[in-house]
């Protein structure tokens, strides 16, 4: 059953969400959100409502890419770990995208439809949103761009080739299109290009034409909603309640689609009382566990408002790793602020140890999981080996890792 | 002093444009709103839009320097300032609303970002014989808004926007609908883009119990006239 509600952690939050502001140089970015986003997206945003409706039509096409996805019992790896901890995971790497990516993604671009877009403009890392983008525009009959952080652009060719085939215009970040990926190329011509950087160009190329709508793959409070019909599906589905609930951590937007329903009724005294949450994110961009919490540009340009988060800084650029989709340098306010609070733990992983996870994953369990991923998956293992036996994990696998052949050819050597 | 249900108030910053013609809008205003807010001038006026901010920063006297030139309390008036710029001198502030006649300060950033003051805030603002208000947007903790509810402010104030002066396309009657349920019978404020008569009809319709306009009004405060006669076509919407 697809649920009829999204959920909006920011009115259950311990502490309210500081609102974004504007810097004081240049003009009114909270002004721009109007121009390039879809208005029912703002709306969201700053809604008061702690259930926001999914329209019909989106449910119809949640129903058409066949959600709900499944909620596994991860039989073959607790065999293989044999700690007596029972896994369960939801696997959103069923979606025809292969990952947790669409169910924003078919919002949003619906939602700009609404708007009388004819295009739709974003960013992407290692591609995951851009295909997802590429393929709901290609279901919803609107031309899709797509900047593509430039290292991923060069490694993950077969999700070029697939946004191509959805019919979308990909091209590698920073790019000679806009004025900000001139000048980065100017600067660095190897430039690997970074998700702040791509989100920039992105919004650039929204305001060089007309009929154009910027949508983003994460970070933003509307993202994190839609991402919750993981969560709601995942609550149903669940035949016991964890005592770990884990994900990965990019700009937030899954591990928080998948955790914020239960972190919710926790906060609200409705269950999950005794469940731990752990956000898991690459050592090559560990904003959770070595950011500062405070407001900076979620763009490397700093054309959107400023943010309260834990961050890195904007103008970060994380070292290329196989897991493009995690090399961003903030996570999402609302996750932001629950790890600041301790209500969300958070620990970071190099790439080596997390190959290892996602080889004895593949053979355990029989999916190919996401580099992204993957990081969970380590998690979940390592926390497998500690908790009493007994215990039960909940994990999101965010995505298959098929077209992730750059990172399975360093595990198979 | 309670505030007027319906009423319409007026925002203007301290010692904007100068001391002189402030003290004029202060005159003016007082005689055709409800109640009056008054911005205490500050460096990092962070939360408010780009008009709102110039008043702060071309603001003759800074400070609380810039609320004691005059004396208030015709109607009722809320001082407005940012916590971050009083931390440790919130007794200060208090003293200086007490003296000059206000009903209580607004900290728009006391709940974002100060939170562990509140009770502080509360306490000063009582010994002083002044009422705590508080600040909200649209997506503030529901629980937060019943527990500040208990404080008995004098009104909570709903930021309907982002910031001041910038309106979005957001549908802020439901917005309104659900804090005014959380806020129960407490004055529900509403502020932030309001600019004609018809938003002010739509924002108490929803239920806001009073609006307040400041970005609007900044244009017209050197004209006593203009001033005048845009507050009362504003106030055509409260009928």
């Amino acid at each position: 059953m697809i649920p009829h509600y999204w959920y909006n952690i920011n009115v259950d939050l311990p502490k309210p969400l500081p609102p974004p502001i504007d810097p004081y140089d240049g003009d009114s970015r909270i002004a721009l959100l109007m121009r390039i986003l879809p208005s029912e997206l703002l709306d969201q945003e700053f809604t008061a409502l702690r259930y926001v409706p999914i329209p019909d039509e989106v449910r119809e096409l949640y129903a058409r890419i066949g959600r709900p996805t499944p909620l596994f019992r991860a039989v073959g790896l607790e065999r293989a770990l044999n700690t007596g901890v029972r896994i369960y995971y939801k696997f959103e790497g069923a979606l025809p995208a292969g990952s947790h990516k669409l169910n924003t993604a078919l919002a949003q671009v619906y939602y700009a439809i609404k708007d009388k877009a004819r295009e739709v403009v974003t960013e992407t890392g290692a591609g995951q949103w851009g295909l997802a983008v590429s393929l709901a525009s290609s279901l919803l009959g609107i031309k899709a761009t797509v900047f593509m952080t430039r290292s991923s652009y060069m490694g993950k060719k077969n999700r070029v080739l697939f946004m191509r085939v959805y019919g979308a215009d990909v091209h590698p970040s920073p790019s000679e299109l806009t004025k900000y990926g001139r000048e980065a190329l100017r600067a660095r011509p190897d430039h690997p290009g970074s998700l702040g950087l791509a989100i920039t160009e992105a919004i650039e190329y929204t305001l060089m034409g007309e009929g154009r709508k910027y949508i983003p793959g994460s970070v933003l409070g509307f993202v994190v909603l839609h991402q919750t019909v993981i969560g709601m599906e995942a609550i149903k589905q669940l035949p016991e309640e964890p005592d770990l609930v884990i994900g990965c951590v990019g700009g937030g937007s899954n591990f928080s689609g998948f955790s914020f329903p239960m972190i919710g009724a926790k906060l609200r005294g409705e269950g999950f009382e005794r469940t731990r949450f752990l956000a898991v994110e690459s050592e090559a961009a560990p904003k959770l566990t070595k950011g500062e919490y405070t407001y900076d540009f979620p763009d490397t340009g700093g054309l959107l408002p400023m943010v309260k988060m834990l961050t890195l800084g904007h103008d970060f650029v994380p070292p290329p790793t196989h897991a493009a989709g995690l090399r961003y340098h903030g996570a999402a306010p609302a996750l932001s602020l629950l790890t600041r609070e301790g209500i969300v733990e958070a620990r970071s992983y190099g790439q080596d140890e997390v190959m290892e996870a996602a080889r004895l994953f593949a053979r355990a369990e029989g999916i190919i999981p996401a580099p992204e991923s993957s990081h969970a998956i380590r998690a979940v293992i390592d926390e497998a080996r500690r908790l009493p036996r007994g215990s039960v994990i909940a994990f999101n696998l965010s995505g298959h890792g098929l077209l992730d052949q750059d990172f399975y050819e360093r595990i198979v050597g | 002093m309670e505030i007027r249900k319906p009423g319409l108030g007026a925002y203007v910053t301290a010692t904007y444009p100068n001391k002189v013609l402030f003290l004029n809008a202060v005159k003016c205003l007082s005689e055709v709103s409800d109640f009056l807010e008054v911005g205490i001038p500050t460096l990092n006026p962070k939360y408010d839009g780009p008009v709102i901010r110039k008043t702060h920063f071309a603001a003759e006297l800074k400070g609380l320097d810039a609320i004691n030139v005059a004396r208030y309390g015709t109607i009722p008036t809320i001082l407005m300032g940012y916590i971050e710029d009083y931390a440790n001198r919130l007794e200060l502030v208090a003293q200086v609303a007490s003296e000059v006649g206000a009903s209580s300060v607004l900290f728009p950033d006391l709940l974002f970002e100060h939170i562990d003051r509140l009770e502080d805030y509360v306490v000063t603002m009582r010994n002083y014989g002044l009422r705590p208000s508080f600040f909200v947007a649209s997506n503030t903790p529901h629980r937060l808004v019943n527990l500040l509810v208990k404080y008995e402010p004098l009104f909570m104030y709903l930021g309907l926007y982002a910031a001041t002066g910038i309106k979005l396309p957001l549908y802020i009657e439901k917005n309104i609908r659900e804090v005014k349920r959380l806020v129960d019978g407490t004055t529900l404020v509403a502020g932030f883009a309001i600019n004609s008569p018809e938003m002010v009809r739509l924002v108490i319709n929803a239920g806001a119990d009073a609006v307040v306009v400041g970005t609007a009004l900044v244009d017209k405060l050197g004209n006593g006239e203009e001033c005048r006669r845009f507050m009362m076509e504003l106030r055509g919407g409260l009928a």
